[in-house]
């Protein structure tokens, strides 16, 4: 059956039509191979046109459709829908943007114009012709959810998705709920008891239907993906076998031991935070007569961070020693207090209420630990405000901890196969816009298993992950929108390596032969690009129809072209505003949008030199930026490995460019074309 | 449309990024979204900025994507230059009144050619660009990736108040609804002569009312603004606040992002950082707005990665690395260079020839007076509640603090982003200062909340 394919250009008033001849390019795109109907419309996108598209549409049963106007950024949902409602696939069509990177960036020469106008239109054909039509791609979602770690995090979040109707099965490895917040004595700053705030959460828990709870048990194995996990617990030594469809991770975090630092094991009385803690809950300070508190122990270093929490905690700690016995000295020897907000506040109270002393020392200068004369316990520190040393006789000396992740996290990271930092803080998918999702579909985290924090914030984020979580299960499945990845078996290797390079564990493998789960694919094509046999296609945006682009732009003075691979988000996007900021840049560009730049095979690059092309510009999103995660990273690489094989070939450096674009970079993009153009001497 | 169901629609006011979020995640649910705000456009403070700390990513980049999304998706109707008039009722029926006001170009008809603002006679100074150079015209798109991506007419174009400025419908003193033949209206006659024909100088505020189960306040923050004359802001026209340097850096703000200095459009070969700018007794702020010191680390990164010659200086007094990723992100910016100085300056100098600034101030650390000359000086000014909090709570009849953000209920932390009305919840800069990543996860907390309301 041959293929119809219905051509339609814009006018946009002027926009086009005042730059680019656009009669002539409309009566260059008929003779093209497909075209059977050719329209020019003033604004394509108006109501009433789009009327008339999808009556071309029926009238010449055309079943390929390409647009020449503005950018896919902004009108492709518009069009797209249009073909849907006349009853064709909605991926059979292709966007041509003669505005933002023709009309509006070439503006002084109208023939050469329309004749790289003519040339976008000749490459969109040819790409229109190799469209498939694809499906959006379900999977059922169920109503059960595994939430791991029954601190307040995790007590939260089960409560929170109990409460919209579904089922929850909350799993503690210990004897009892609360984490670690059960082994606190109060919660600053608002000085609740921490036993007050657990023991109405478990009350509710205990209470409610929807959530079946499980002590002393262990999550021994996690396999399958969103709407589709087994999951194998044992509850002392029994094991069961439960099926869910999302996992809420909330493991929660632990207090490094100091082991070495301060004097800690070595002199008696010298103990940690939550060591405290257990005293102050017990109201057993022992014969104490004067406390010295060391902050920023094992943080704030070249190792660690700022532990977030621990400012907070030394002066909540030194209110409550004053409470238990006013006559105690307390001191805190801090490196900068991180309070945030009111916090500042409650310290100045504390100060003000209890004669808190606080002493400040620097990284360089750290407090020093030794036995006296007499025997006794003496901290020595240099305070930076009286530029002096300063030395406490300390009966007790407690040591303000840094904490990392909870003991069963770097299992959970290999059972759940995603990324954990250092201490074992897991990943986000996001640390701005998806901070209580992982890359993985169907697993989400919050509280202190993401990183330490105060107790509102860990609330906020264990009733944020519940929504997460219920958004799939309340919908009943996912989706993907039919880009995805295509694995070719008979071509297929078995070598493992897409099954690694998917960001967004995507491919599984069974056995070693590896298979797409498509709703959660996101279609980046990093895994294609990358495939050794190249055995991986994606969907919308195959090898074929990418080289179809190339031979097309190069089918015409191919020595003054340069090819620029461009990913969909921030590339495309600096190319858009270069349009709309109407930066003027010479024209021997020819432009393909991928989804990602780790989508960009060599062979892409290397079939536009084999075709003559003056030179190829490979364009993603600056870093770390990547809307896929690591493809710009993979291309980077894989560019770099390129331009040495191609420097054996005798293609020269110059001729091969990568770009690192903003979607704000529509200047840089500009200059990039300009450069290359000279460089190339074109 | 079919008339929604109030039992499964929302309201958001606010579309900053905490409301974009909770709008993007409520529609997911299922839910019919209103998301409101009153100016042109949705995306709030953080599509103004540069980059976002700790990792540097490019800030529109990462939210135009969700703007588009806010857009495309059918669960939400976005309703821009809009007000939050009146709410009756209860949590699982609230009644409210919207009213759109005028953007005087119908943004379904307009294609954003821009030919309007060609024409257009008068230019003024810009909202946020403005002390940095920035200018628009009466007729302007907010900012290039904008949603709705149409153009909006100032409101000073009407009535004849720009009429001396050279405003050309300045004559105008009613909506006589005949501008579209009126002689004048430049930009009303170039938009037809594009045969868009989408400015209508004539539009009347119009009246919504919707109901709504429940309601999420995102209302935002905003910067502090200095007082003038405060280490020079205002007088010298080199001290600018951390807003307004964010804007320098920005490829899309007034100078695409070359760092220049306001006064003779030289780059810079020192800059200062004063933080907690805002915190002293004269100014008022009596808490600690917790990101301008990550916001000073990554100009300064930004700065070096412009250009590592250039010299950069911030003083400090208590640093606030407290997030995941900041201690690190901090020591970065020593890495490449800043020098972090514990110390609040007394005084700033002009040099009336050169423009740069003496900024004298005692070293904690080392006891020293000192003093250091800076071509450009930033100002960390701290976040303060938006300006229209007050009414805002008023309409919704819900608490304030006495720092003017909203009061959540109930103070242990266990019940958060609760205000003293049931079914109205809170999120973002709304409750107090708040990062990008802490507004979100609370705009997707706050979300849950106002599901869960029947």
């Amino acid at each position: 059956m041959s293929i119809k394919t219905g051509v339609f250009v814009c006018d946009c008033g002027t926009n086009i039509a005042g730059t680019v001849n656009v009669p002539e390019v409309a009566e260059y795109a008929r003779k093209l191979d497909s075209v059977v109907f050719v329209n020019e419309g003033k604004w394509i996108c108006s109501v009433d046109y789009l009327s008339k598209i999808k009556q071309f549409i029926t009238e010449h049963k055309l079943d390929r459709v390409v647009v020449a106007c503005c950018t896919p950024r902004t009108h492709e949902p518009t069009f797209k829908s249009a073909l849907k409602e006349a009853g064709l696939n909605p991926h059979l069509l292709e966007f041509v943007s003669i505005r933002e990177q023709c009309s509006w960036v070439h503006k002084a020469d109208i023939a050469v114009a329309t004749q790289k106008a003519k040339d976008l239109v000749r490459m969109g054909v040819s790409k229109s012709i190799l469209l498939e039509p694809a499906e959006g791609i379900r999977i059922p979602v169920g109503k059960e959810c595994l939430i791991i770690g029954g601190g307040i995090a995790g007590m939260t979040a089960s409560l929170a998705v109990a409460e919209q109707g579904f089922k929850v099965i909350l799993v503690e490895k210990s004897a009892n709920l609360g984490g670690i917040l059960g082994k606190l004595d109060m919660v600053a700053p608002a000085n609740v008891p921490a036993e007050k705030i657990i023991a109405a959460k478990m009350e509710q828990i205990e209470r409610h239907p929807n959530i079946r709870c499980c002590t002393d048990t262990v999550v021994e194995q996690i396999r399958g993906y969103i709407g589709n996990y087994n999951v194998k617990l044992t509850q002392k030594g029994a094991a069961e076998d439960i099926k869910v469809s999302t996992i809420i991770v909330a493991t929660g975090m632990r207090e490094i031991e100091p082991s070495g630092l301060f004097g800690y094991g070595k002199y008696p009385g010298i103990i940690t935070q939550l060591q405290l803690e257990e005293r102050l809950k017990n109201k057993q300070l022992g014969p104490v007569k004067t406390v010295a508190m060391i902050n920023c122990v094992n943080s704030k270093n070249d190792e660690r961070g700022c532990c977030s929490v621990g400012c907070l905690i030394s002066v909540k700690n030194a209110m409550a020693i004053k409470e238990l016995d006013k006559d105690v000295r307390v001191y805190i020897i801090n490196r900068d207090l991180s309070l945030l907000c009111a916090e500042p506040d409650y310290l100045k109270s504390a100060v003000a209420q209890y004669d808190i002393k606080l002493l400040r020392y620097s990284e360089d200068k750290p407090p020093d630990v030794f036995k006296s004369e007499q025997g006794g316990k003496v901290v020595k520190t240099y305070d930076i405000l009286l530029g002096r040393d300063i030395e406490i006789a300390a009966d007790l000396i407690v040591l303000t901890a840094a904490f990392q992740g909870d003991e069963t996290a770097g299992r959970m990271k290999e059972l759940l196969k995603v990324s954990a930092n250092r201490d074992n803080f897991f990943q986000e998918a996001h640390i701005k816009l998806r901070p209580l999702d992982f890359s993985t579909d169907g697993i989400y985290l919050c509280g202190c298993a993401r990183s330490p924090k105060r107790l509102k914030d860990t609330v906020e984020e264990a009733l944020g992950a519940a929504l997460r979580a219920g958004i799939p299960m309340k919908r009943g499945y996912i989706e993907s929108e039919g880009i995805v990845a295509d694995i070719n078996l008979e071509i297929c290797s078995e070598c493992g390596l897409c099954h690694k390079n998917c960001p967004f564990g995507a491919i599984e493998l069974a056995g070693k032969q590896p298979f797409v789960i498509k709703a959660i694919c996101k279609g980046c094509g990093i895994c294609a690009a990358n495939c050794p046999k190249e055995a991986i296609n994606i969907i919308h945006f195959t090898n074929e129809q990418i080289l179809a682009q190339v031979e097309a732009a190069l089918s015409e003075r191919p020595q003054e072209q340069i090819i620029a691979f461009c990913c969909h988000w921030c590339a495309m996007g600096a190319v858009d505003i270069a349009g709309v900021s109407r930066l003027q840049y010479p024209a021997n560009i020819r432009i393909i949008r991928v989804m990602c730049a780790g989508r960009i095979s060599e062979s892409f690059v290397n079939k536009a030199f084999q075709l003559g092309a003056a030179g190829v510009l490979v364009a993603g999103c600056e870093f770390p930026t990547c809307h896929y995660i690591t493809g710009n990273y993979k291309c980077k690489e894989k560019m770099e490995r390129l331009k040495k094989k191609l420097a054996g070939k005798n293609i020269e450096d110059k001729r091969l460019r990568t770009a690192w674009l903003s979607a704000a970079d529509g200047p840089k993009f500009a200059k990039t074309v300009r450069e290359m153009v000279k460089d190339l001497g074109l | 449309m079919n008339k929604p169901d109030s039992k499964n629609s929302i309201l958001v006011i606010g579309a900053g990024i905490a409301g974009i979020e909770a709008s993007l995640n409520l529609a997911a649910y299922g839910i019919k979204v209103y998301l409101v705000d009153d100016t042109p456009s949705i995306g709030g403070i953080m599509a103004r900025l540069d980059k976002t700390f700790p990792t540097n990513d490019c800030s529109i980049c990462i939210e135009a994507p969700k703007m588009y999304e806010v857009q495309k998706n059918a669960n939400i109707e976005v309703l821009t230059n809009c007000e939050v008039r009146r709410v009756d009722g209860a949590a699982g029926n609230f009644r409210v009144r919207l009213v759109q006001k005028g953007r005087f170009v119908d943004s379904a008809k307009c294609k954003g050619c821009g030919k309007c603002v060609e024409v257009c006679p008068v230019t003024v100074p810009d909202e946020m660009d403005a002390k940095i150079g920035g200018t628009r015209k009466l007729i302007y798109i907010p900012f290039p990736q904008s949603v709705p991506n149409s153009y909006a007419i100032d409101n000073r174009c009407r009535y004849g108040k720009s009429k001396n400025e050279g405003a050309c419908v300045g004559g105008c003193i009613i909506d006589c609804i005949q501008c579209r033949e009126c002689p004048i209206a430049k930009c009303v006659k170039a938009c037809k002569e594009e045969g868009a024909d989408a400015v209508m100088l004539w539009q009347k505020d119009n009246t919504i009312d919707i109901e709504v189960k429940s309601i999420i306040v995102a209302s935002g923050l905003e910067v502090f603004e200095p007082p003038t004359g405060f280490y020079g802001y205002g007088h010298y026209k080199n001290v600018i606040t951390h807003l307004q340097f964010e804007r320098l850096m920005n490829a899309g703000g007034p100078t695409q992002g070359d760092i220049v200095r306001p006064s003779d459009k030289s780059h810079p070969r020192k800059i200062a950082w004063i933080q907690c700018v805002g915190r002293e007794k004269s100014c008022g702020i009596p808490y600690c707005s917790k990101v301008c010191c990550m916001v000073a680390a990554k100009q300064n990164i930004i700065t070096k990665e412009h250009d590592e010659s250039v010299e950069t200086f911030v003083f400090y007094n208590n640093m606030k690395a407290y997030g995941k990723g900041f201690h690190e992100f901090y020591r970065r910016a020593m890495e490449l260079g800043a020098k972090y100085i514990k110390g609040k300056p007394s005084d700033v100098i002009e040099n009336s020839r050169t423009g740069s600034l003496a900024v004298r101030y005692e070293d904690i650390e080392t006891g020293e007076v000192n003093e250091i000359e800076v071509d450009l000086l930033v100002l960390s000014a701290g976040l303060v509640p938006n300006s229209r909090n007050k009414k805002l709570a008023k309409t919704l009849k819900v608490a304030m603090d006495e720092t003017g953000f909203f009061k959540e209920n109930g103070s242990f932390g266990g019940d958060p982003l609760e205000t003293c009305v049931k079914g109205i919840y809170l999120c973002g800069g709304a409750i107090g200062p708040a990062d990008i990543s802490e507004s979100v996860t609370q705009a997707i907390a706050a979300s849950l909340k106002a599901v869960l309301i029947k």
